[in-house]
């Protein structure tokens, strides 16, 4: 029928790139609701504040003053359109590039200024 | 034109009542399908499954131990109701309403 | 062909797996006071994980995710929590034990306090994660574990009364020192059911590239694969029954569970001693650090394996490099190995209903392992377990203060 379950299927799923690379899962879903209209599935958020969320008000101000102390202001979330789906699966599969998404920026930071700098990391596999 | 963004973690879990005020259970699922019209991108939410786990019901209504008797004389007290997305009416997201009474909704075979 | 060879594999590093710190010092210190009385707690133990690891094998080879990864999607974020948070907690106890393990058989070796081996085998460990694949870390810990073996060359030299072992192996309870003796087979159960070893096997199945056709192979490894290390347990506890309960020593330092081989074997028995707590507690040690680096990567979604560069899953390879450094700092500053030992596998044992109870409904579902969800025996077996890990809830507190020694 291809009804696609949105709390079972889609919230909390593994998401990946064009090239098949984790990128994250979805944290959040948002819907769009208008009188009269369906809700339509609009975004997918990625990222730390959004699960945050998920588990209270006061985990949310923790956190946040726990980022104030090492001096993170910003939040690195991603909203990726829903139209950006290209299948799903076991994984959902995203038309997007990782490079492209705030919410990977802690990887790429790590991979600059930590990993890289500790020999034997580079490369594909090992 | 008033469209509200609403997040999934919050609609799911919310109780739901019927237009005669009658608590019809939690929203549990919502399905969504490719819409047909537009560019055939998008997705919209076609149903909402609502369940209502019966010995929840019993102790919120406080006729625990009869209802509780008469709940396990039958195999499981577990409703479920598929409800089109026109029935649900979500102006204000952390109070929806079922628009149609309870007798005529729709019942689902899952759960 | 191919199949028999892992499933060979996964037998050996079972059994230098299952024993480890808390198992070697748990069984000594039970066979100590107890003589073969706690037999049938191991036994009751081996058979639990046993069960547990198949599930969790089970679950990856067909669903192609980790139990960690389903952890998050069928139960939810909020959910999810719940058992990484205990299971990171009572991992990082483990592991700082597992460190001070390979500390003390270092001290044992060559007189350098252990407090000074803490950091250096801990950076050892990180280096090895960091350049070795996963086929290392597994056939290199499976392979030197071996040595292991010579508990049971130890315990067979010491000719035990087989029918007494035998009475040991059934269940029973004591008339006196009731409070220490259920402390102790809590610590037991804690030692042999420890969640990280369910998770790695899971994310281990993961990295191997396990599908349906691995099912039997999963079958044996987990099941053989714990009976044979079990078998060494067993050893290590008739051991210390027969050398240090005659002479009324009761374990508080690891040089007297050495005695448990060197009385046997001589100065062999107490080389082979040290090498094999050395070499089984460093094996652990990169076991368990992989096991929570794992559960958040897969948790949060990260990219994630040991086959990986970590320049391409830098999360994960900084969460275990944190992470080992950090579990260094317990020895590192001088805390009692054996003290720590204990407390780790009262937690673990705690910690247990939360990594347990979700298996209940994962596997029954007919989404995530097709037509291959639970039999009756296996969910009679994991009720069973479920009840268990309860009970050790409820019963760890009061027994740690009460026998805890």
């Amino acid at each position: 029928m291809g009804a696609v379950h949105l709390a079972h299927d889609v919230l909390d799923a593994q998401l990946v790139d064009r090239a098949q690379e984790k990128i994250g899962r979805v944290d959040a879903l948002l819907l769009e609701i208008e009188a009269g209209r369906p809700p339509r599935v609009a975004t997918i958020v990625i990222g730390g504040a959004a699960r945050a969320e998920r588990v209270g008000r006061w985990f949310v101000a923790i956190r946040r003053a726990w980022r104030a102390m090492f001096g993170q202001r910003e939040e690195h979330v991603s909203r990726i359109p829903f139209d950006k789906v290209r299948r799903i699966g076991d994984t959902i599969e995203l038309d997007v590039e990782e490079r492209s998404l705030d919410s990977e920026h802690l990887e790429r930071w790590l991979k600059e200024h930590v990993v890289c700098r500790i020999p034997g990391a580079g490369g594909e596999r090992k | 034109m008033s469209a509200r963004t609403v997040s999934l973690n919050d609609l799911v879990g919310r109780v739901v009542h019927d237009v005669e005020g009658r608590r019809i259970g939690r929203i549990e699922e919502l399905e969504a399908e490719i819409e047909l019209e537009g560019d055939g991108n998008e997705y919209v939410v076609t149903r909402f499954g609502v369940g209502r786990w019966g010995p929840f019901d019993a102790i919120a209504s406080g006729l625990f131990v009869p209802q509780l008797v008469r709940r396990i004389a039958r195999a499981t007290s577990y409703v479920r109701y598929a409800i089109p997305w026109d029935c649900m009416d979500l102006t204000d997201p952390e109070h929806p309403r079922v628009t149609c009474a309870e007798r005529d909704l729709p019942r689902s075979s899952d759960g | 062909m191919k199949k028999w060879s892992e499933v060979a594999l996964g037998v050996v590093t079972s059994i230098g797996g299952f024993l480890e710190v808390g198992s070697i010092a748990t069984s000594t210190q039970g066979g100590a006071e107890f003589g073969y009385r706690l037999a049938w707690v191991l036994l009751l133990g081996i058979l639990s994980l046993a069960f547990l690891m198949e599930m969790t094998g089970r679950l990856a080879a067909v669903s192609k995710r980790t139990y960690a990864d389903l952890l998050r999607e069928r139960f939810g974020y909020r959910f999810f929590l719940l058992p990484l948070v205990a299971v990171f907690v009572v991992s990082f106890l483990v592991l700082a034990s597992e460190i001070g393990g390979v500390s003390i058989a270092l001290q044992m070796a060559t007189g350098i306090s252990f407090s000074w081996w803490a950091i250096p085998v801990a950076l050892l460990g990180w280096a090895l994660l960091w350049r070795g694949t996963f086929g290392i870390v597994e056939k290199g810990t499976a392979l030197l574990g071996l040595v292991a073996i010579v508990f049971a060359v130890g315990a067979l030299k010491l000719h035990p009364a087989w029918p007494a072992v035998g009475h040991g192996l059934l269940p029973s309870a004591p008339s006196e020192n009731r409070a220490r003796y259920w402390y102790l087979a809590v610590s037991i159960l804690g030692a042999s059911i420890s969640p990280y070893l369910y998770l790695f096997y899971s994310a281990g199945a993961i990295e191997d590239e396990w599908t349906i056709e691995h099912l039997g192979v999963n079958r044996v490894t987990a099941g053989l694969g714990n009976l044979f290390g079990g078998v060494l347990a067993v050893a290590a506890l008739i051991a210390a029954a027969l050398v240090l309960a005659p002479r009324g020593i009761r374990v508080d330092r690891y040089e007297q569970i050495a005695m448990v081989l060197a009385s046997p074997l001589g100065r062999a028995g107490f080389v082979l001693f040290l090498a094999t707590l050395c070499i089984t507690c460093f094996g652990s040690t990169l076991e368990i650090v992989l096991a929570i680096a794992y559960m958040l990567a897969q948790g949060f979604g990260w990219a994630w394996s040991e086959n990986l560069k970590p320049g391409k899953d830098a999360r994960f390879a900084m969460s275990y490099t944190v992470v080992i450094l950090l579990a260094a700092v317990p020895i590192a500053i001088g805390m009692n190995p054996l003290a720590l030992t204990n407390v780790s596998m009262v937690a673990t044992a705690a910690s247990l209903p939360v990594t347990v109870i979700p298996l209940l409904v994962l596997m029954n579902d007919g989404d995530i392992l097709l037509n291959h969800t639970n039999g009756w025996p296996s969910n009679i077996a994991l009720v069973i377990i479920a009840l268990l890990s309860v009970v050790l809830l409820l019963a760890a507190l009061p027994l740690q203060l009460l026998g805890g020694g």
